[in-house]
């Protein structure tokens, strides 16, 4: 008859009662100094085992004992036969299932980051309906009105040119449905962007920039390209992702060490979309006749704008660049001017 | 006649709590978030057996559905918020306005949600804090405090702590706090002290560095100066935030009795600052991996240095009437992790 040490709590009182464990005929006997009593061993729930923590055997009278003594404990239970290890605590008790779930976490993390997240969120991106795009649209364009851009100084004759070649780019009625806004902005410079809605907006800063109107029509294919494949509202979708298990994860204080890797997370998937963007933009601009070297010509000339000395927005933009959302470009010329070589 | 001091120990390794994480979080992932419920009795208990204190264990009594409940809803209102935010911005804040009403009410439930499952020698915790009260203390005085530029923010703290221990138990016997608000603005004054410090040392430096080529500063120095800022950042909290913890911790713990019993809590500035700084940059050389490692090395330095000191034998605390909680409060209070433990 095996026998093991444990403390023993009544559940009234939090005195503590050095006791005697042990089983037999089906029965756990505890034996103490001023007390004995006695259980049917169905009537007790002993608690799974959980790395080296105490055991913990809950008693039908709200009472408990709690037992250090883990190979004594195990071996009492195995000689009675009772209590096989549960599946959970099996898992938590192996180092080879560990290992195998930290692979597997690491896989899945990898996995989600790479395709899952994309993919959902461009599922996502296409049941949101043109209507509800179109609302954030217009909020985006009342908080620029606000104060960072003004109203355009292109003449009404120009507005009109650039935007009749703009709708000539594409065939008639083809997706993505989209159109032109024209802004004066010294503090975003010289800039196209794409909202979720389709609206492209560019800047007055761009249009002087361009040394022809190819080189606009350039860019606003590539914007075409975002707006194409929604690359705003994925883009919105997955940073919410990214920034909210960032927080999930690192909790506390070092949540301000996500911030970097957050930053770094989300540039990647926007390389992605410019690179995306690029494609689309190289076909488009073959079939009209115009070569991709253009979108090339002006992406350098942004460039140069943006880190050049002599831009009179220099002081806000580099800032602006640092984080932006155009990184690499030099690569995305070498590649814009490759594709104006090849056919 | 007074016992001698019992120091809390945690008698746990972090080689089996990572197990024991990375096995829940496989499981929570394969299960969509499902186990997490789960994984969180399991982790917690597993925290809460292996802290000990004269002897005997805590333990951690939590059921997975009710806290299952409370993730629910808070993730319906945390996923609401933050994409109506987005999308429709009138609506987001709406919601946030909901969620910042709805806040106060989260942590009563939660305070009582945790109390009541937590058990020592066999005997509930417990928390009495009234709705009202905690209104007052986690509505309206921070929002005074921040109306105030937190010159009220020291008075804000020592008043939600003040209800927390003055309205929790255990067993039948009350907790209670008797620090003076004074202390607390004393240990914030320095904390602000050293923040200005740090932060007008390196603005001077910036200054004299670039002075009179403001007007054409090259992409690499504006990179610099904003790369400097984040490192400034991460540098100051790394210091002044356990020099904070570290000493509003002490004052607390030995300004709070259990019944006629009394704690010590001796925490160092020094030796916080490097676990809490060695755990950062572990955790960013591994990927973040290191992560349980480093809560379980944070847990055990807090653990080591709470002490009670009793007033005559534990033995005697009784129980008390228990009592039923919603698991709703815990787990809002918890998405984003929000310690209210400070």
């Amino acid at each position: 008859m095996r026998n093991i040490s444990a403390l023993y709590y009544d559940g009234q009182s939090a005195r503590q009662e050095a006791v005697t464990l042990s089983i037999h005929n089906g029965k756990i006997l505890l034996q103490g100094d001023q007390l004995e009593r006695e259980f049917d061993l169905d009537k007790i729930t002993i608690s799974a085992k959980l790395g080296s923590t105490p055991r913990l055997i809950h008693l039908l009278d709200g009472g408990h004992c709690e037992v250090d003594d883990h190979l004594g404990f195990d071996a009492m239970l195995d000689e009675s036969g009772v209590s096989p290890p549960t599946l959970i605590s099996r898992l938590e008790n192996s180092w080879h299932y560990a290992l195998a779930a930290t692979l597997l976490t690491i896989s899945f993390v990898l996995a989600m980051f790479y395709w899952g997240l994309p993919y959902i969120a461009n599922m996502a991106a296409e049941r949101v309906p043109d209507t509800l795009s179109l609302t954030i649209d217009e909020q985006v364009l009342d908080t620029l009105d606000d104060g960072l851009a003004e109203e355009t100084q292109l003449s009404a004759k120009r507005q009109a040119g650039l935007s009749a070649r703009f709708e000539r780019l594409r065939k008639k009625n083809e997706r993505p449905l989209a159109h032109l806004e024209f802004r004066d902005s010294d503090e975003i410079g010289a800039n196209a962007f794409a909202l979720p809605g389709g609206t492209i907006i560019i800047t007055d800063q761009l249009v002087e920039l361009a040394h022809n109107d190819e080189e606009i029509l350039a860019v606003l294919a590539h914007e075409l390209g975002h707006v194409k494949e929604r690359h705003p509202l994925r883009q919105l979708l997955q940073s919410s992702v990214i920034g909210l298990s960032m927080t999930w994860y690192f909790g506390d204080i070092s949540s301000l060490l996500a911030i970097a890797p957050t930053v770094m997370l989300e540039t990647s998937y926007s390389r992605n979309f410019e690179r995306r963007a690029d494609l689309y933009a190289v076909t488009l601009l073959r079939r009209n006749g115009i070569k991709p070297g253009r979108l090339a010509d002006i992406l350098e000339r942004l460039e140069n704008d943006h880190t050049g000395h002599q831009s009179k927005h220099e002081a806000y933009s580099p800032i602006f660049d640092l984080f932006s959302t155009h990184p690499n470009t030099d690569e995305r010329i070498r590649i814009l001017r490759h594709a104006n070589t090849t056919k | 006649m007074s016992e001698q001091e019992q120091r809390f120990s945690f008698i746990g390794n972090s080689s089996d709590y990572f197990v024991i994480w990375i096995v829940n979080l496989i499981l929570t992932i394969l299960t969509l978030g499902i186990y997490s419920a789960w994984a969180k009795v399991r982790r917690l208990q597993y925290l809460y057996r292996n802290t000990r204190l004269a002897g005997s264990s805590f333990d951690y009594h939590g059921t997975p559905i009710a806290i299952l409940k409370g993730r629910l809803i808070a993730i319906v209102l945390f996923a609401s918020y933050s994409i109506f935010l987005q999308l429709m911005p009138a609506l987001g804040l709406a919601i946030g306005l909901i969620i910042a009403l709805i806040m106060p009410y989260f942590f009563v439930t939660s305070l009582r949600f945790r109390l009541y499952n937590s058990s020592y020698r066999g005997l509930r915790f417990g928390f009495s804090g009234s709705v009202k009260s905690a209104y007052i203390n986690f509505l309206l005085l921070p929002i005074a405090s921040a109306l105030t530029l937190f010159i009220l923010a020291p008075y804000t703290h020592h008043r939600s702590k003040a209800y927390q221990h003055n309205n929790s138990h255990f067993g039948q016997s009350n907790f209670s706090f008797d620090a003076t608000i004074a202390s607390f603005y004393k240990i914030y004054f320095f904390v602000f002290l050293q923040i200005v410090t740090v932060v007008g040392l390196f603005a001077l430096g910036i200054y004299l560095m670039f002075q009179g080529s403001w007007s054409n500063l090259p992409k690499m120095a504006i990179f610099a100066i904003v790369a400097g800022v984040y490192l400034l950042l991460i540098f100051t909290s790394l210091l002044v935030i356990p020099y904070f913890i570290a000493r509003i911790q002490n004052l607390i713990w030995n300004h709070t009795a259990l019944g006629e019993h009394r704690f010590i809590c001796n925490m160092g500035a020094r030796g916080l600052t490097w676990i809490i700084l060695s755990n950062f940059f572990l955790i960013a050389m591994t990927m973040g991996i290191f992560k349980p490692f480093a809560d379980i090395r944070l847990l055990r330095y807090k653990l080591e240095h709470l002490a009670l000191l009793p007033s005559d034998s534990l033995d005697n605390f009784i129980a008390s009437e228990k009592q039923h909680v919603s698991a709703t409060g815990t787990e809002s209070a918890e998405i984003f992790d929000v310690d209210i433990s400070l």
